[in-house]
C-alpha cells in the first residue's frame, strides 16, 4: 500500500560544478530496458546488470487496484493478493479433483450463510437488536449450524478435521516452500490504489523457476481457502487500521477528502465487504484484470537476457488472452466547492494535516508540484526552517505530492512542539504558502533542490528490487519510460512554474483540514 | 524431494520435444509438469575473504575497500565501537543524542544551517547514528565532489559544533517523541518486553526520560564524543566509484593529525534473570499484541547454527514455518506470527515468538505456539523440513555478500566482534552437517515454555475469556496467575497512579464486564 509518487524519478547525472546557477552540464544516463510483448499481450521489461552477481529480482504487476473496485467489493484487489499465494491445481494440493469438490461444498455453505446474514442479521442490526451482523456471537441457530459445517469442511480440507490428516487435499503453503528450498527470498506483494505488484529475489540460476511458478499461478490460479483467508485479512485490518492510534481517523479523512472517485475507500476494504465477496465476483475480477494484456513482468539483475527471453516466452505463452479489455475507470473526482474540516481526538500528539486536490501522475503540473514539496522538505527545506526552527512550534513537518493514476493530492502535515496548537501550525502553513504564492523561489534554492532530487534518482536505482518496483509502478501508472524522461522534466521546472501552481491549487475552498488532539486524560 | 531423480531422465526428453515444436513454430511447447523437473545449472559462488579487501593506513586505521563503477557515487562508512552500552546510568539516550548532534550541530567553523545548505547543494548525504553496541557515520556523495564532501564529513566527525540552538530543538523533538510512548501498543510491548528480558537497569532496556533529556548538555555530549570518535576506535569501509590507491591517499590525508583515544569497553552483560510467567499491560485496542520468549545463546555458541535452523522450521521462515502455517494459514488467527532467535556477541541473546490477534483468540494462538515449541522438543522434525531449512540457508547464503556495501558490513562487524575468519568459508558445510537429532537436542536445551515469559498488551477483560469455542483461555498458562504491569508515565517512566492495579489475581476472582464487542468481526 505505498504511494506511487517516488517512482517517477529516474536516472540523471547532474555534474555539480559551480556554486551558482548556470544550468549544470546534464547527462541523462538511461536505464537500458529491453522491452517485449508476447502475442497474448503480456509485456516484459528486462534489465540485465552484473554489479551484484548471482541474484535476480523478478516480479510482475497487475494494473488493478482498489480504484477499480466499487461499493460491495471494496478490498477485493488486496484480497486477490492474498489468494495468489494459495496455489494452483499443481502447487498446493495433493488431489486437485477432491480439493475442487471441497471448494465447491464450501462455496455452497458460505452462500447460504451470507444470504442469512445479509437478510436476517442485517435486519436485526438495522432494528438495533444486535451490535454487529457478522459477529459469530450474534449468530442465530441456523447460522451456527452453517458456520459449523463450513468450519468442518475447511478443517477436513486442511487435514485437521475429525478424520485426521487423511482427508487433507491441501499441501500447506507449498508455493512458498518451493521458492524457499530454491533460495528465493523476500517473496512478497503489495496492493495500492492503482496496482498490485508481486516480487521475489532468486539465485541467478533459478530464474526459470520463477517463470514456471508465476506463469503457473497466472494460468491456473484457484481460489483455495477463499473463506478462511478472510480472517487473516480481518487481522491485517485490525493490525494496520483499528489498533493503530490514527488508522481509523486516516481512513475517515480519506473518505471525506475524495468525494466521487475510487480513492475514497481504503485499499484493505470495508469490513462488511470483506465478508461478502462471492466466488463469482472473484472469478469475474480475475477474468477481467488478471489477463496477460493487463500484466507486466519485470526482471532486474544478473541474468542472460536472450536465454531469459526464450524461457519467459515459453512459459508465459501458456496464459490465454482476456476476452475483453478491462473497463475504463470513468468516475472523475468532482470539484470541491467548500473547505472541509475534521477534528479528531485520540491517543496521538496534537497535529494537523491539510490536503488539496491537485493533478494525476503525468500531468504537466505534477512536476512543479513535486518540486514544491521538495522545496518544503528536509532539514534545509522551508518547513524545517520556518516551523521547527524559527517559529519553534513544530517537532516535525512535511509536504507530500501524491499524484496517482486518476487524481492527485498535495498534503501538508505537522506535529506540535511544546504548548503549540494545531491552529498555530495551520496558520504557519498559510504564511509559508503565501510566500510561495507571492514571490518566486530564489534560483539558488531551486538549484539546490534540483541537485538533491537528481542525485536521489540515482541512489534509488542501485538496488535491483528498488528498480524493479519503480519500473512496475511507473508502467502501471503511466509509462516505464518515465524513469528516463522524468528527470529532464524535473530539471526543466522554473521558479515561475512553482509560483503558478502554488496559486492554482492551494485555494481555501480546495482544501480539507484534519486537526488531531490528544484526548483529555490520556 | 524423492521424485526429483526419477523425473530427471524424462526432462531431457521433454526439452528435445519442446525445442522441436518451437523450431517448427507449431504447437505450444510442453512445459515441465512440476518445478522439480527443471534442471538448473550450478551456481559458482566463492566466498569472499575479508583479507582481500582489508587495508591499513599509516596510523594503523583499518579500511575495507571495494570499488564499483556502476554509479558515480562514493560511500564511506565509519563504525565506532560503543553505543547505548556507553550511556551513563543517569542519562540514558546520551550516546544516541550525541550521534545525532554530531550530524545536526554544525562544525567548529560552520554554523549548522550553512553546513546543511552546503551538503544539500552538493547533493551529499551524511548520517550519524548509534545502536546498542556501535555508532556509525555514513557519507554518500557524487564521485565528482568526493574531495569536498570528504573534507566536510571528516571535519564534522572530528570537530562537531554541537550548536546550542540545534541541541534545544533536538531535545524538544525528543520530548515530543517521549510523550507518544503509550500511543501505539507496539511501542509499549517492545519497551516492557526489554525490561522483562534484560532487567530494568540494563542498558538495553533503559530509555530516555524528561530528566535525562534535561541532563543532555553540550558538555556531556563532548565527553561522549571524545570517547567514541577517534581513530583508535574505528573501522572504515569504502565502496563506489574510485580507484583504490587514490581513496586510501585521500583518507590518509583527511585523518592526518586525528589523535587516538583509549579503548572502549565491551557491552556489559545483564545481571537480572528473566522471571517466567504471564504478564499484561493495559491498552484499549481490539487486538492483543503478544511476545513470549526467554534468554537464549551467544553468537559463537556451537549450538547457534542448529538452533537457527530449528527456528526456521518453528517460526523463522514465513509461510514455510510451523507457526505461520498453524496460527495464520490454518486458523486465521493473525496476520503476522513468527519466532526468532537473536544471539548476542557479548552475552546470551533471546528467543522470542510474537503475534497479534483479536482479543478472543489471543489465548488460542498463544496455546498453539507453545504447543509447537513443545512439539520440537518432544519429536524429531521431518526429514523434509530439515532439508528445506538447510537448502534455504545454503542457497540464500551468497545474498549477504551480494552488494559491496553489504559485504563490507559483514567484514567490519566480524572484525569488531572477533569472529573466526574461517566462519563463512565453512558455513555451508556446518549447515549441511546438522541432523534432526541435533535439532531436538538444542530444542530441549534452549527452548522451554516453562522458562518463558508471556507478555500481552491489550484489553485483559476481553482477552482472558478466550475464544467462543472454548479451545483456550488465559487461565491455561501459569495456572492463570497474571502479573498486571502498570502503564508508565511517558515522561518519567514511573508507574502512573491510576494504572496501579492489584499485582496478581486469578480469573475466578473477576466479574464479567459485559462490554459490547467492537465492530468489525
Amino acid at each position: 500500500m505505498t504511494s506511487p509518487r517516488q517512482a517517477r524519478f529516474g536516472c540523471l547525472l547532474v555534474l555539480l560544478t559551480g556554486w551558482f546557477v548556470a544550468p549544470p552540464p546534464v547527462t541523462a544516463q538511461q536505464v537500458a530496458v529491453e522491452e517485449f510483448t508476447l502475442p497474448n499481450g503480456m509485456q516484459f521489461l528486462l534489465v540485465p546488470r552484473t554489479d551484484q552477481p548471482n541474484v535476480v529480482s523478478a516480479g510482475w504487476v497487475a494494473k488493478v487496484g482498489s480504484v477499480n473496485e466499487r461499493p460491495g467489493i471494496t478490498g477485493i484487489s488486496h484480497f486477490f493478493e492474498h489468494m495468489m499465494f494459495k496455489g494452483t491445481d499443481t502447487i498446493g494440493t495433493r488431489d486437485a479433483k477432491r480439493d475442487a469438490e471441497f471448494r465447491d461444498e464450501q462455496r455452497k455453505v458460505r452462500e447460504d450463510l451470507n444470504r442469512l446474514v445479509w437478510t436476517e442479521q442485517y435486519d436485526r442490526y438495522f432494528r438495533g437488536e444486535i451490535d454487529d451482523p457478522w459477529d459469530p456471537a450474534n449468530d442465530t441457530q441456523a447460522l451456527r449450524v452453517l458456520r459449523g459445517r463450513l468450519d468442518s469442511l475447511i478443517k477436513a480440507q486442511q487435514g485437521r478435521g475429525d478424520d485426521g490428516a487423511a482427508t487433507a487435499t491441501i499441501v500447506k503453503d507449498e508455493f512458498d516452500q518451493v521458492y524457499t528450498k530454491a533460495g528465493g527470498s523476500g517473496m512478497n506483494a503489495f496492493t495500492s490504489f492503482d496496482l498490485t505488484c508481486y516480487f521475489i529475489t532468486v539465485p541467478s540460476n533459478k530464474l526459470e523457476l520463477w517463470a514456471w511458478m508465476e506463469s503457473d499461478r497466472l494460468h491456473d490460479s484457484v481460489f483455495r481457502e477463499f473463506y478462511s483467508e478472510r480472517d487473516v485479512v480481518h487481522e491485517e485490518r485490525r493490525l494496520r487500521t483499528d489498533s493503530t492510534p490514527t488508522g481509523r481517523f486516516q481512513e475517515q479523512f480519506d473518505s471525506m477528502f475524495w468525494a466521487s472517485c475510487g480513492y475514497s475507500w481504503p485499499v484493505i476494504g470495508w469490513p462488511s465487504d470483506l465478508n461478502s465477496y462471492t466466488e463469482e465476483q472473484a472469478q469475474e475480477y480475475w477474468n477481467t484484470y488478471y489477463r496477460p494484456g493487463n500484466l507486466v513482468g519485470v526482471v532486474v539483475g544478473d541474468f542472460d537476457a536472450p536465454a531469459a527471453k526464450a524461457f519467459i516466452t515459453r512459459y508465459f505463452s501458456r496464459l490465454t488472452a482476456g476476452e475483453k479489455a478491462p473497463p475504463p475507470v470513468v468516475t472523475l473526482e468532482v470539484d470541491q466547492l467548500a473547505e472541509q474540516r475534521m477534528n479528531a481526538e485520540g491517543d496521538f500528539p496534537p497535529s494537523v494535516e491539510i490536503r488539496y486536490h491537485t493533478v494525476p501522475a503525468g500531468h504537466a503540473d505534477s512536476y512543479p508540484l513535486d518540486m514544491l514539496a521538495e522545496l518544503l522538505n528536509e532539514r534545509t527545506g522551508r518547513l524545517y526552517k520556518g516551523l521547527v526552527e524559527e517559529r519553534a512550534i513544530a517537532s516535525g513537518a512535511q509536504a507530500t505530492s501524491d499524484t496517482r493514476k486518476y487524481a492527485g493530492l498535495f498534503a501538508f502535515e505537522a506535529e506540535t512542539r511544546g504548548e503549540a496548537t494545531p491552529e498555530a501550525l495551520e496558520a504557519a502553513w498559510y504564511e509559508e504558502l503565501a510566500k510561495l504564492q507571492s514571490e518566486e523561489v530564489p534560483e539558488r534554492e531551486l538549484r539546490k533542490v534540483k541537485n538533491r532530487v537528481a542525485a536521489g534518482n540515482y541512489r534509488r536505482l542501485e538496488s535491483n528490487m528498488s528498480l524493479l518496483v519503480q519500473l512496475a509502478v511507473a508502467e502501471a501508472t503511466l509509462d516505464w519510460k518515465e524513469i528516463n524522461d522524468g528527470p529532464r522534466k524535473y530539471e526543466a521546472v522554473t521558479a515561475a512554474d512553482i509560483r503558478r501552481v502554488a496559486n492554482e491549487y492551494f485555494s481555501p475552498t480546495n482544501r480539507s483540514v484534519a486537526t488531531f488532539r490528544r484526548k483529555a486524560g490520556e | 524431494m524423492t521424485t526429483f531423480h526419477r523425473f530427471r531422465a524424462l526432462v531431457g526428453i521433454l526439452a528435445v520435444v519442446a525445442s522441436g515444436f518451437v523450431a517448427r513454430g507449431e504447437e505450444p511447447p510442453v512445459l515441465p509438469a512440476r518445478p522439480e523437473e527443471i534442471e538448473f545449472r550450478a551456481l559458482d559462488f566463492k566466498v569472499p575473504e575479508a583479507k582481500q579487501f582489508r587495508r591499513t593506513l599509516a596510523d594503523g586505521t583499518v579500511v575495507y575497500v571495494a570499488p564499483s563503477h556502476e554509479f558515480p557515487l562514493v560511500k564511506i562508512s565509519i563504525t565506532f565501537k560503543g553505543g547505548a552500552s556507553l550511556d551513563p546510568a543517569d542519562v540514558p539516550g546520551l550516546v544516541a543524542t550525541t550521534a545525532r548532534m554530531v550530524r545536526e550541530g554544525g562544525t567548529a567553523t560552520a554554523k549548522p544551517t550553512a553546513f546543511d545548505e552546503q551538503l544539500d547543494f552538493l547533493a551529499t548525504e551524511m548520517g550519524v547514528g548509534s545502536n546498542d553496541a556501535f555508532t556509525t557515520a555514513g557519507l554518500n556523495c557524487l564521485s565528482s565532489n568526493l574531495d569536498e564532501s570528504l573534507g566536510l564529513f571528516v571535519d564534522m566527525l572530528r570537530k562537531p559544533g554541537f550548536d546550542e540552538a540545534r541541541l534545544e530543538t533536538s531535545k524538544a523533538r525528543l520530548m515530543e517523541a517521549l510523550k507518544q510512548r503509550n500511543d501505539d501498543a507496539s511501542s509499549i510491548l517492545s519497551r516492557e518486553w526489554k525490561r522483562l528480558l534484560w532487567g530494568a537497569d540494563h542498558f538495553e532496556s533503559r530509555e530516555p526520560t524528561a530528566a535525562s533529556v534535561a541532563a543532555m548538555t553540550t558538555d556531556r555530549l563532548r565527553e561522549v564524543h571524545a570517547r567514541i570518535f577517534h581513530p583508535g576506535n574505528m573501522i572504515v569501509s569504502v565502496t563506489g566509484d574510485f580507484e583504490e590507491k587514490e581513496i586510501l591517499a585521500k583518507l590518509e590525508k583527511a585523518f592526518a593529525g586525528w589523535k587516538k583515544g583509549s579503548a572502549v569497553p565491551d557491552p556489559v552483560a545483564p545481571t537480572a534473570q528473566l522471571a517466567p510467567g504471564l504478564y499484561h499491560v493495559p491498552k484499549d485496542i481490539p487486538q492483543g499484541k503478544v511476545v513470549m520468549g526467554m534468554r537464549s545463546i551467544e553468537r559463537d555458541d556451537p549450538d547457534a547454527i542448529p538452533l537457527l535452523l530449528l527456528n526456521d522450521i518453528l517460526g523463522g521462515s514465513g509461510f514455510t514455518s510451523r507457526i505461520m502455517q498453524q496460527v495464520r494459514s490454518n486458523e486465521g488467527l493473525a496476520y503476522s506470527a513468527a519466532s526468532a532467535v537473536a544471539p548476542k556477541v557479548d552475552y546470551p541473546g533471546q528467543f522470542q515468538a510474537r503475534f497479534e490477534s483479536k482479543n478472543a483468540t489471543v489465548a488460542l494462538a498463544t496455546k498453539i505456539i507453545l504447543d509447537l515449541v513443545e512439539g520440537v522438543r518432544d519429536d524429531l522434525v521431518s526429514y523434509e523440513e530439515l532439508e528445506t531449512a538447510k537448502l534455504a540457508a545454503i542457497e540464500t547464503f551468497p545474498r549477504q555478500f551480494e552488494s559491496k556495501p553489504a559485504m563490507l558490513r559483514v567484514f567490519v562487524n566480524d572484525e569488531w566482534t572477533k569472529r573466526d575468519p574461517q566462519f563463512w568459508q565453512t558455513y555451508r558445510d556446518k549447515v549441511s552437517a546438522v541432523t534432526r537429532e541435533d535439532l531436538q537436542r538444542v530444542a530441549k536445551k534452549h527452548l522451554d515454555p516453562a522458562k518463558m515469559a508471556i507478555l500481552v498488551v491489550g484489553d485483559w477483560d476481553e482477552i482472558e475469556k478466550g475464544d467462543l469455542g472454548k479451545r483456550a483461555t488465559m487461565a491455561d498458562f501459569f495456572d492463570g496467575k497474571v502479573t498486571h504491569l502498570p502503564l508508565r508515565d511517558p515522561l518519567t517512566l514511573e508507574v502512573l497512579p491510576e494504572a496501579a492495579k492489584p499485582a496478581e489475581k486469578t480469573p475466578a476472582e473477576k466479574a464479567p464486564t459485559g462490554k459490547p464487542a467492537p465492530a468489525g468481526k
